[in-house]
């Protein structure tokens, strides 16, 4: 479960200071589908950030399964972060002139995980995406498609509990894009992953469980699916469900 | 992150950028090769040294003088021209420094210690011309005493065994000397010289002949014997030649006189200075430490008694220390082109992490610590090092192969020694400092990867 509570992030200082959250509070629970709605210059991706332990607002709390991430120590939230979370980004940010292998083998030699597990995983991650035949290509070698494919097998890999898809689609034609958000979906429903989706299509945000909407900082509104289990926390009541 | 995976990934990212990687390695190979040079020629200079003295000095050979300034290289308080009290036993040496010189009577207070053995003062025998066998030719040469503590070879004959002198009546000449004397016509072959009679004639000016010597030999010669008196004094030294030295590369004495028996040596010695100042006065003696004892306990046990001693390693130690000024005056380059490949690094090393922000952004975003970064950025910088060191190294290696029988022509070092020798242990020594001071040098863009902010580099355009 992750909680997010009174979230405030300032940047400046005194009269040109300006907040991009502006005490935001929610709770997702584990194995939904969320996405994070916004225009650009919205904070959905310091919340983002915030909710990944990247960045480190002063005010608020953000809980998962238990612990306070925004007070742990550094080196505590880079483990935190190599375990629990899964990143893909817009720009896919795979290694032109590195193997699939070695791309998708990345977060487990940061993870330390020793050399024979780390085959079979690689292995395995890369069969689910079906980039199986394409383990000793060198990944500038791949299609947009492949390359946004062989992002997710990298943020699956290491079986985190929480994947973060910053406009997944956005460098994608909307086919090969449709292609990403089907094999995004299906990793939520069956690998049990929280799935956090950052982005300003309508369209992809309306097929998650819950869809935040954040404006201007704040949240706007906060709509939930027919099947969704989550609610908006009432700001001044701290009500939780 | 696992040391070795770091490991790895460095020498990926290196891989992937070959020409810049071959291009900042190569500046460090400039360097390398430069040491690794200065290393393989010291040690080559080192060797040959050892090879001279070795052939030349015996290790328990002591040199012995009464004034120790002679060693300390700065000018004797005797030397210079100002007026002082006269001091029989104060004479010049051959580059014309006054030094105090030793007397006969110390000599023998030498030779009577229980820690020297054959001692052999400095004498300076000296012939004005010599005849070889039924021949009238005459011809003038240098002669030494012979050295009975060094190993020589013979071309001709036989030299005595070590330790051993020459009879009172045989001489051991240098094999050019044959080479000149059959081009002579004195003799039909080299090896004729061998058994042949050799006779030198030293000669002394006459000391000024008193009033009542004048009388006497013109009461008893006449006109003639006056005219006799004021003829120099000449006597004759018959000797037989025993054997031909080989003209060695490294021997520094044999090449270049007849070396007589020591006993004659003494006796020319004294004939050509008797009643002159310089009579039985020596610059120093030559010795040996008794077999056991250590020559730098004789050494400081001789000086208790007021005598200055040189070893054969304090002799080594003068030769040695010319080699390592050479040895760092080249290294010193190398040091210097060094320097300018340490910016090289910096500089490949930072336009690396600029050109990698995203790749260190996910790394970082993926849980990888600022050190882990910083490690990886040095690893590189560590293998360019080695790159460098190893590029360097091979080509001062094969380069020395090459030119070694070239260099060793030119500079007439003799049958195989060589000036360039290379060891790996200093090369592997060299290759690991590379590599250090690679990553000394690739600290600064490595802390500039480490501190960069994920979210930042992350972030599209």
């Amino acid at each position: 479960m992750i909680e997010v509570k009174n979230l405030t992030k300032t940047y400046g200082k005194k009269q040109s200071s300006f907040k991009a959250l502006d005490d935001v509070s929610f709770t997702i629970p584990d194995g939904a589908s969320v996405a994070i709605v916004g225009k650009s210059g919205s904070g959905k991706s310091t919340l983002m950030h915030a909710m990944s332990g990247l960045d480190r607002p002063e005010v608020g709390e953000v809980v998962i399964d238990g612990t306070n991430i925004l007070k742990l120590k550094n080196k505590a939230v880079d483990r935190f972060r190599s375990e629990k979370i899964g990143f893909i980004f817009q720009a896919f940010f795979v290694q032109a002139n590195e193997t699939a292998y070695d791309n998708v083998a990345l977060p487990l030699e940061i993870a330390d995980i020793a050399g024979r597990d780390r085959r079979k995983r690689v292995e395995t991650a890369l069969a689910v995406v079906d980039l199986t035949d394409k383990i000793k290509s060198k990944a500038g070698n791949l299609s947009g498609g492949q390359k946004q494919r062989l992002a997710i097998a990298r943020a699956i890999v290491n079986k985190p509990s929480i994947i973060f898809a910053d406009e997944p689609t956005g460098n994608l034609d909307s086919a090969t894009g449709e292609k990403i958000e089907e094999l995004l979906f299906e990793l939520n429903k069956k690998g049990g992953s929280t799935l956090i989706i950052v982005t300003h299509d309508h369209d992809l945000a309306s097929k998650c469980d819950i869809q935040i909407r954040i404006k201007d900082g704040k949240i706007d509104t906060i709509v939930q699916a027919k099947t969704s289990k989550v609610k908006k926390t009432p700001k001044k009541a701290g009500v939780k469900l | 992150m696992k040391t070795i995976d770091i490991a790895r990934r460095a020498a990926r990212s290196l891989r992937s950028a070959k020409t810049r990687t071959i291009l900042t390695s190569l500046a460090i190979g400039v360097g390398a090769f430069t040491i690794a040079i200065s290393i393989a020629a010291g040690e080559g200079a080192r060797q040959y040294a050892d090879t001279l003295i070795g052939s030349n000095i015996n290790p328990r050979a002591l040199f012995i003088v009464k004034d120790g300034s002679l060693f300390e290289g700065g000018a004797s308080p005797l030397s210079g021209s100002g007026i002082r009290e006269y001091d029989p036993d104060v004479g010049m040496t051959a580059s014309g420094a006054s030094i105090k010189l030793m007397t006969q009577e110390q000599v023998d207070e030498l030779a009577a210690r229980s820690d020297l053995e054959n001692v052999v003062p400095t004498y300076s025998p000296s012939v004005t011309y010599m005849v070889f066998g039924d021949s009238d030719k005459k011809f003038s040469a240098d002669v030494a005493a012979y050295d009975a503590t060094i190993t020589g070879e013979a071309a001709y004959g036989t030299l005595p065994p070590l330790g051993e002198g020459l009879a009172a009546d045989e001489v051991v000449m240098p094999e050019s000397f044959a080479t000149t004397l059959v081009e002579q016509g004195v003799i039909d072959t080299e090896a004729d010289l061998v058994g042949t009679r050799v006779v030198m004639t030293a000669s002394r000016p006459t000391s000024t002949a008193t009033a009542d010597e004048l009388a006497q030999a013109y009461a008893t010669g006449g006109a003639a014997a006056v005219a006799a008196l004021s003829q120099p004094e000449t006597k004759e030294f018959a000797f037989t030649v025993r054997a031909l030295s080989k003209q060695s590369a490294t021997a520094l004495v044999t090449g270049t006189s007849i070396q007589i028996p020591v006993s004659a040596a003494r006796e020319m010695s004294e004939y050509t200075t008797e009643g002159t100042p310089a009579y039985q006065r020596y610059v120093g003696v030559q010795a040996l430490a008794v077999e056991g004892e250590d020559p730098d306990e004789v050494k400081a046990a001789l000086l208790e008694d007021e005598f200055y001693a040189q070893t054969a390693e304090d002799l080594q130690g003068v030769i040695f220390s010319i080699v390592n000024i050479l040895q760092g005056i080249v290294l010193g380059f190398g040091v210097i082109a060094l320097i300018a490949s340490v910016f090289g690094i910096i500089n490949t090393q930072y336009i690396s992490v600029l050109e990698r922000t995203r790749e260190i952004g996910l790394m970082k975003a993926l849980g990888m610590r600022g050190g882990g970064v910083s490690r990886l950025f040095q690893f590189e910088a560590a293998w360019i090092g080695f790159l460098g060191g190893v590029i360097g190294a091979a080509i001062a290696v094969v380069l020395g192969i090459l030119f070694n029988p070239t260099i060793t022509e030119l500079l007439g070092l003799g049958e195989g020694n060589y000036l360039l020798i290379f060891q790996p242990l200093p090369l592997i020594g060299m290759v690991i400092v590379l590599m250090l001071i690679a990553m000394l040098a690739g600290w600064f863009p490595a802390r500039k990867a480490a501190k960069l902010d994920p979210i930042e580099a992350l972030r599209t355009e």
